[in-house]
């Protein structure tokens, strides 16, 4: 008897520790799946002669949180009345995520703030990393009595998150805003705690405007900031806003769609110094000058940092937000059904109108990268 | 005697099989965990060795940068992992959380077991089950709103004021982001796990003794303290590791108040830390990005000292329970 227990209890363990190693499958085994029936789709399609558009496709995005509201409120939405067959579905994971989400096949499109770095793509060099909005960030600043727009620049910025500048008295700041006067209160650098598109801007801007930062810190989504004793890090755009208001002699970046979170909440933001030496604020037209500048460059694979960008009035800390996806489709119905969403996506009269853009506090692509996203799409085969 | 019929003995047999894959989970899962973590672990401890947990600078390297070779691993240029700062700040965080939460609990649940009858008995109780209820994320939201002001203008120039002589509590308050925040707010997260099972305990003391302790003319403090107190010792040294441990494992709630601070340990009582649990939560991501693949290591070792952290704490309440006479133990056993 007691033997037969055993045998049950080893059994069951057996049984149990094959179906936890099938767990570790998981991920394959659904996109296997769906892929079986966008084959089986296709088929049906095929012996029934209409073309591959009209069979039920799945489209899977996961990835970036300020893409997300674009997804989730404004694409899917109306992609639905466009292509009914076509079942567009959004998560927010984050960049890094939607990346490698992309890259593994778990989705089939992966939203990122960042552009892929060349050693992933080296990796995996079937990714097309395309282009489909603009997006900014402005410095944000919590310095009571303390009213406009600070003038900063990006080594002073550096400075501060380095600890080199402890104080918002510094010399290295008051000689930038003669007119101002500023408190002897200590800064509090705020930073994003999370992987982030806007740490990857912000550290981009500091890397390309300070050569020591380009040296020692770098730029990533997620960077090894310098040890500041006054130094924090906040979760998410909301995280940030939320310590900068609460906390006086603070500084931090801040995506643009929460700008005006952020100035309801009492705080101020800078005009920053651009390649021209002229200090501008994220306004509209100065976003559009930057992206004007910045789309001359832009190289085939359109992996490209609209950093510090030069012109007048070009804002300097501006991006594209990238849609990560591979080009080698698992099956025809899926490659048309992607191609047809991405030309749809970066159309200014469809996909990139303003009507989907302004809300979300995105710019539409200068239409001279629209042709380049669009040339990349046509690479994308079943 | 009945036959028993071959239906009967089918459904026998699919119970114990049932029972028997039930029963067996929780093992096939640590272990499957506890063997996942440690694989991916592996290149990690071998790139960086002791290093990682005795080092403060945490760096992924340069991401978009160049690939170098380090000791036979491909690693981003500048890459580095060194965990000190996290495992202090996990270390320190639930220690004062256990430093405030030990005595709030003992005092709360003596009163519902003892001092408190009835339905105002029934309602606080209620009360103290549905605070461990409560989501984390809400308890980091109350944290940012009230907790951190609060010990930023006032709470923590006290501590300043009065116990600001000895090194660690003076210096800076700061912004209210960091470890004594996180201290309160993991405090009143772990008070109702150990309040209830200390209550249960309390409420396990035989009522012969308390009542010859008050029958010798014992106050009701020295009733506790003297009967009921040594009673109930070894179950909450359990409940209070109960406490401990998730405390430690506690991620989103610390997260949004401990500041977040990297590559700097704390300097005094109002630093910016942060813990292993927030920090992995908060890395994935990025390191996911990592076209070596080292990041995700790094983030898995980290999880890997956690673990082992967790269960050292369990494993010692255990042996510091475990010595005790059988007859206290036939009161307390859990």
């Amino acid at each position: 008897m007691r033997y037969n227990k055993l045998l049950a209890g080893v059994t069951a363990l057996v049984a149990v520790a094959t179906v936890a190693g099938c767990g570790t499958n998981n991920t394959s085994n659904t996109a296997n799946t769906s892929n079986a029936t966008t084959n089986t789709n296709n088929v049906s399609g095929n012996t029934s002669g209409n073309a591959s558009t009209t069979a039920n496709v799945q489209l899977a995005e996961t990835g970036s949180s300020l893409l997300y509201p674009l997804f989730n409120s404004q694409w899917v939405p109306a992609y639905h009345k466009v292509a009914p067959n076509v079942q567009l579905t959004a998560a927010s994971t984050g960049s890094g995520t939607g990346i490698s989400d992309a890259t593994s096949g778990t989705a089939d499109i992966g939203a990122s703030d960042a552009y892929m770095a060349d050693a992933q793509i080296a990796q995996t060099p079937d990714m097309l990393n395309i282009p489909v909005a603009i997006s900014a960030q402005q410095i944000m600043y919590n310095i009571p009595g303390v009213t406009g727009h600070l003038k900063l620049t990006g080594p002073v910025l550096a400075d501060i998150y380095e600890g080199k500048i402890k104080y918002w008295d510094d010399q290295a700041i008051t000689s930038l805003n003669p007119g101002t006067k500023l408190p002897h209160l200590q800064i509090v650098p705020v930073h994003r705690s999370d992987s982030s598109g806007d740490t990857f801007l912000f550290t981009q801007f500091l890397s390309d405007t300070d050569s020591n930062w380009s040296k020692t810190i770098s730029y990533s989504t997620s960077v090894s900031w310098p040890g500041v004793q006054t130094a924090i890090g906040a979760k998410g755009n909301d995280g940030v806003v939320a310590a900068l208001s609460s906390t006086k002699g603070s500084i931090g970046y801040v995506g643009i769609s929460w700008l005006a979170k952020g100035t309801q909440a009492g705080l101020g933001y800078a005009q920053l110094k651009n390649k021209a030496g002229n200090f501008v604020l994220p306004t509209t037209a100065n976003i559009k000058a930057a992206a004007t500048q910045g789309a001359k460059h832009v190289p085939s694979d359109e992996r490209v940092s609209l950093i510090d960008e030069p012109g007048a009035n070009s804002y300097p800390i501006i991006n594209f937000e990238y849609l990560i996806v591979k080009d080698d489709q698992p099956s025809a119905a899926k490659a048309t059904a992607l191609k047809n969403f991405m030309k749809w996506a970066i159309d200014p009269s469809k996909g990139n109108s303003s009507k989907y853009m302004t809300p979300v506090n995105f710019l539409p692509l200068p239409s001279n990268v629209y042709a380049k996203s669009e040339v990349q799409i046509q690479k994308i085969h079943g | 005697m009945r036959r028993v019929s071959g239906a009967s003995k089918a459904a026998d047999r699919i119970f114990q099989v049932a029972t028997a894959i039930c029963a067996g989970s929780p093992v096939v899962f640590l272990v499957a965990i506890a063997g996942i973590v440690v694989y991916q672990s592996i290149p990690t401890i071998q790139f960086m060795g002791l290093h990682f947990v005795s080092g403060t600078q945490w760096n992924l390297g340069s991401l978009y940068g160049a690939v170098t070779k380090v000791h036979g691993h491909e690693v981003p240029a500048g890459a580095s992992y060194g965990a000190l700062v996290f495992i202090a700040g996990t270390m320190l965080t639930s220690i004062i959380a256990l430093i405030i939460a030990v005595p709030i609990s003992i005092l709360t649940a003596m009163i519902l077991a003892y001092q408190v009858r009835g339905a105002l008995g029934f309602v606080l109780s209620i009360l103290v089950e549905l605070l461990a209820g409560i989501p984390s994320v809400v308890v980091g939201l109350w944290g940012i709103l009230v907790v951190a002001p609060w010990v930023s203008h006032h709470f923590g120039i006290f501590i300043k004021d009065i116990l600001g002589f000895i090194p660690f509590f003076g210096g800076n308050v700061g912004s209210g982001y960091g470890l004594l925040t996180s201290g309160i707010v993991l405090a009143m997260m772990i008070v109702p796990i150990i309040t209830s099972t200390t209550r249960d305990l309390f409420l396990q003391v035989p009522l012969l003794a308390r009542e010859g302790g008050l029958g010798i003319g014992m106050t009701t403090w020295e009733t506790v303290r003297y009967i009921s107190i040594p009673y109930i010792r070894d179950g909450f040294v359990g409940a209070v590791a109960l406490g401990w441990g998730r405390a430690m494992g506690e991620t989103m709630a610390v997260l949004m108040v401990s500041g977040n601070a990297m590559n700097i340990l704390p300097q005094n009582l109002y630093s910016p830390i942060s813990t292993m649990a927030a920090f992995i939560a908060n890395q994935l991501d990025s390191a996911q990005t990592d076209a070596t693949g080292m990041a995700v290591h790094a983030l898995s070792e980290l999880a890997l000292v956690l673990l082992v952290i967790t269960l050292a704490t369990n494993l010692i309440a255990r042996w510091l329970v475990r010595p005790r006479g059988a007859r206290r133990k036939v009161g307390v056993s859990r």
